[in-house]
C-alpha cells in the first residue's frame, strides 16, 4: 500500500517558489493516485485569497493551480483557522473544498498520514 | 529629517512590520509593497495598528502588489505607481528598505 503524505504551505503566493511548489507536489502525488493532503496555514493562507490578479506584477497565477487540485482528484484541503482568523480572511475562499481547522484538528490530521512536508 | 520606510516582506510572518512601526518617527512615511500590502488586510492586527495611527502616518502602497494580491487601498492610505514610488524616494530625505 502506498504511504501517505501531508503537504503543510506556509507562504504566501508571490514570495517566492515555495507556494507552486507545494502544489505541484500535491498535483503530482495526485496523478498518481497518492492518499495525498493539503493543509494551508500561516502566511500559506494568503493563496486562497479571492480576487488575486498576478498579471498585475507580470506573475501566473496560481489560481488555475488551485482549481486543478480537484480535477486531480485532491480531496483533502485543509486551512488553519487560526491562521485565517488572524489575517482577517473572509469566510469565503478562492476553493470551496477546504475544511478549516483547529489546532487540535490539525494535530489530529499530522497523526492520520505516513508523512509530512512543510514548505 | 525625513526617512521613508518601505517595507516588502509579510508582516504576519516576522518582525519587520512591528519594529518599523516602533522607530517611525512623525516626518516619516511608511510605503508598502510586495507582501508588505498584506499589513493592509481588512481587520487583521497590521491593518488596526495602522488605522489606530492614521492621524499621525504618511502611509504609501503600490497599487500593482495589492491588485496582484486580491487587496483593496482603505481610504487612509494612498495608493501609488513606480513612478509615486521613485517620486516618493525622492521627496523624503532618505530611503530605509527593511531587507
Amino acid at each position: 500500500m502506498s504511504k501517505s503524505l501531508l503537504v503543510i504551505s506556509r507562504q504566501t503566493p508571490m514570495s517566492g517558489p515555495s507556494a507552486r511548489e507545494a502544489l505541484d507536489i500535491v498535483l503530482a502525488g495526485g496523478a498518481f493516485d497518492l492518499p495525498i493532503g493539503l493543509l494551508f496555514m500561516d502566511d500559506g493562507v494568503f493563496q486562497l485569497q479571492p480576487g488575486q490578479q498576478a498579471s498585475a506584477v507580470q506573475r501566473k497565477d496560481l489560481s488555475a493551480n488551485l482549481q486543478a487540485l480537484e480535477m486531480f482528484g485532491i480531496e483533502h484541503l485543509y486551512a488553519c483557522a487560526e491562521s485565517l482568523a488572524q489575517r482577517g480572511m473572509p469566510p469565503r475562499l478562492d476553493l470551496d473544498a477546504v475544511q478549516v481547522l483547529t489546532p487540535a484538528q490539525m494535530s489530529a490530521l499530522i497523526d492520520r498520514y505516513n508523512q509530512v512536508i512543510t514548505l | 529629517m525625513s526617512t521613508l520606510h518601505v517595507v516588502s516582506h509579510s508582516p504576519f510572518g516576522d518582525t519587520r512590520f512591528d519594529s518599523c512601526l516602533r522607530l517611525l518617527g512623525a516626518p516619516d512615511g511608511l510605503l508598502l509593497c510586495g507582501d508588505g500590502v498584506y499589513a493592509l488586510q481588512a481587520q487583521s492586527r497590521p491593518f488596526k495598528q495602522l488605522e489606530a495611527r492614521l492621524s499621525s502616518l504618511q502611509l504609501f502602497v503600490l497599487t500593482e502588489d495589492l491588485q496582484a494580491r486580491g487587496l483593496s487601498c482603505p481610504t487612509w492610505a494612498q495608493s501609488v505607481d513606480y513612478p509615486g514610488f521613485v517620486e516618493l524616494s525622492i521627496r523624503f530625505d532618505k530611503v530605509n528598505t527593511w531587507l
